[in-house]
């Protein structure tokens, strides 16, 4: 993908396997057609997407992200007062580790994990707390053409719940009933129509129809595949950077390296604002 | 580090980390000309601190990349690879357009099978492409810090061998490599750096090695949990070159590699030359 630019906004990428950054645009102004056409239209070329400098409201964050599709209400985490389907995503200062530390895709234990999510920062570190976003088209592309036979047609069991979302002082925890779905180990993006590695180490527990040990060898295989560096780019925050990613293609994961005895800085807060879009199921 | 903020020193140097681990980019210094003694001193205070520092927008021939190399230690002669002819410190590090692999893509120390491996390199970037071959540092203190007690007191008794072979570096249509003897050197893997006094695993990400007095067989389950943890991402940074950009890092404690993101059919990334040249400074014996 070439960088591009039509006039108005420019798309430049920051790596060989996805993102790109895009200038010449106020996401708190309303989109015309052909505007959010060729918005979207970076969305499904890069995967994930990124803006600087954006001074927005929560209303104005749901109104670009209402562009994308109906909006969804996590499970499993209170969104804001006024605004739920908006989660305020926070780590102390004094806490390490993040929402989202590990190589994971957005609740994919849902019957229909979400399309994506527009991610505001309102107040991060200087230095620490990127993330990384990973292009799961390549790492079923780059598969020899046995392992794509033989892996066509699995089906994985993703499960989830409130557990995983208790130890974060700054966020407050739904306790819902656990979630169970079984989902296509490969799927089709609905747009693009390309195949891509539906892969949440988190998540699955096994293949359908074989045993954990069974299925240990072969998932452990493709998750190592998945989260090959190669495939990844590195994004870092600034005070209203916003990403905007394609959960159906991509797997993300946020650096936990708040090494505040070890490298010697002070503690630091880390907050964002997100907003989810439903998805479809996948197939 | 001791800042949450740049820090700006009494030359205007200014120094702004890149991650919680390490790395940091360096402003308001030209390479090109002759470092003052004090000014050395702060970049090299900030090349311990921070492991691999960061210039933009240097202008530096061969002679200027000698002279910077130089003020960190005696240089290194890479001998599996051609140098340049007039300067035999300095390599060229090239991949050409149509290539997809670089010199150096897998998590690596240069050139461990020397009985003193370099100390560190100074990377000067010539012609790079716009958005692929980024390279990665990971912190080998951290690496080390974040063991437990008793996985520390383990690996302290613990050598690694290290094999070269030229073979290894036949494989890049724009260096051409040079025949030479294998060499084998045996480290530990916990080191302790020379300057800093603090403990780093020592340790790069090669299948099939052997500790030594045990068989590859014993080894290879340790090493495989070894070569996990030191490539989780936290403990990396990311950094992007342009024209004009020179990171100087320091081998004795950390790890590198280059991202092999040159999905030209598959993403349609267009086929770019990266070059960059290279000098090495010597090393000690690790202990």
């Amino acid at each position: 993908m070439a960088a591009t630019n039509n006039g108005q906004i420019s798309v430049n990428p920051v790596s060989g396997a996805l993102g790109a950054e895009i200038s010449g645009i106020d996401l708190s102004q309303p989109l015309d057609n052909k505007t959010f056409s060729d918005i979207y239209q970076a969305f499904l070329d890069h995967l994930v997407i990124f803006f600087r400098d954006q001074d927005i409201t929560p209303d104005q964050q749901k109104a670009f992200s209402q562009r994308f599709g109906k909006l969804h209400i996590h499970p499993l985490t209170e969104g804001m007062a006024d605004h739920p389907e908006v989660i305020e995503i926070i780590k102390e200062p004094e806490e390490r580790h993040n929402w989202g530390d590990l190589w994971h895709i957005d609740l994919t234990a849902l019957e229909r994990p979400t399309l994506g999510s527009v991610l505001y920062a309102r107040e991060v570190p200087e230095y620490c707390g990127d993330t990384q976003w990973s292009n799961m088209y390549l790492a079923y592309e780059t598969l020899s053409d046995g392992m794509k036979s033989l892996i066509d047609g699995l089906v994985c069991v993703h499960t989830g719940g409130a557990d995983g979302y208790k130890s974060f002082k700054g966020m407050q925890h739904i306790d819902a009933a656990a979630m169970r779905a079984e989902h296509p180990l490969v799927r089709t993006h609905p747009d693009t129509r390309k195949k891509s590695l539906f892969l949440s180490r988190k998540a699955i527990k096994h293949f359908k129809d074989m045993t954990p040990e069974e299925s240990a060898p072969l998932l452990g295989y493709l998750y190592e595949h998945s989260i090959n560096p190669d495939f990844a780019c590195r994004f870092h925050w600034r005070n209203n950077s916003i990403a905007m990613w394609d959960n159906r293609c991509t797997q993300h994961r946020v650096q936990a390296d708040y090494f505040y005895e070890q490298r010697g800085f002070e503690p630091v807060r880390r907050r964002m604002h997100r907003v989810s879009i439903e998805g479809d199921r996948p197939v | 580090m001791g800042a949450t903020n740049s820090v700006t020193t009494q030359s205007k140097l200014v120094v702004r980390p890149l991650s919680g681990a390490l790395g940091a980019e360096i402003s308001g210094v030209d390479l090109s000309k002759p470092l003052t003694d004090e000014l050395f001193a702060e970049i090299h205070q900030a090349f311990l601190d921070y492991l691999v520092i960061f210039f933009r927008d240097q202008d530096l021939g061969p002679e200027e990349l000698i002279a910077v190399g130089s003020r960190f230690g005696e240089l290194h002669i890479h001998d599996y690879t051609e140098t340049m002819k007039s300067y035999p410190d300095v390599v060229e590090i090239i991949k050409l357009p149509e290539e997809k692999h670089n010199w150096g893509d897998h998590w690596h120390i240069d050139s461990p099978s020397f009985e003193c491996p370099p100390l560190g390199s100074v990377i000067h970037a010539k012609d790079v492409p716009p958005y692929s071959g980024d390279t990665q540092w990971s912190n080998m203190y951290l690496a080390y810090e974040t063991l437990s007690v008793g996985m520390k007191r383990l690996l302290s008794r613990l050598e690694c061998v290290f094999e070269g072979s030229h073979k290894g570096f036949m494989n890049y249509g724009g260096m051409p490599h040079k025949e030479g003897p294998d060499r084998t050197a045996t480290h530990p893997v916990v080191r302790t750096h020379p300057v800093t006094g603090k403990k780093s695993l020592f340790l790069d990400v090669k299948p099939g090695r052997n500790f030594k007095d045990m068989t590859v067989e014993e080894s290879a389950s340790l090493f495989d949990y070894l070569y996990r943890h030191v490539a989780n991402p936290d403990f990396a940074c990311r950094f992007h070159w342009e024209n004009g950009s020179v990171g100087i890092w320091d081998n004795r404690c950390t790890l590198h590699r280059v991202q092999r993101d040159y999905f030209h059919e598959l993403r349609g990334v267009p086929q770019s030359l990266r070059y960059l040249t290279r000098v090495q400074m010597l090393g000690d014996r690790p202990y």
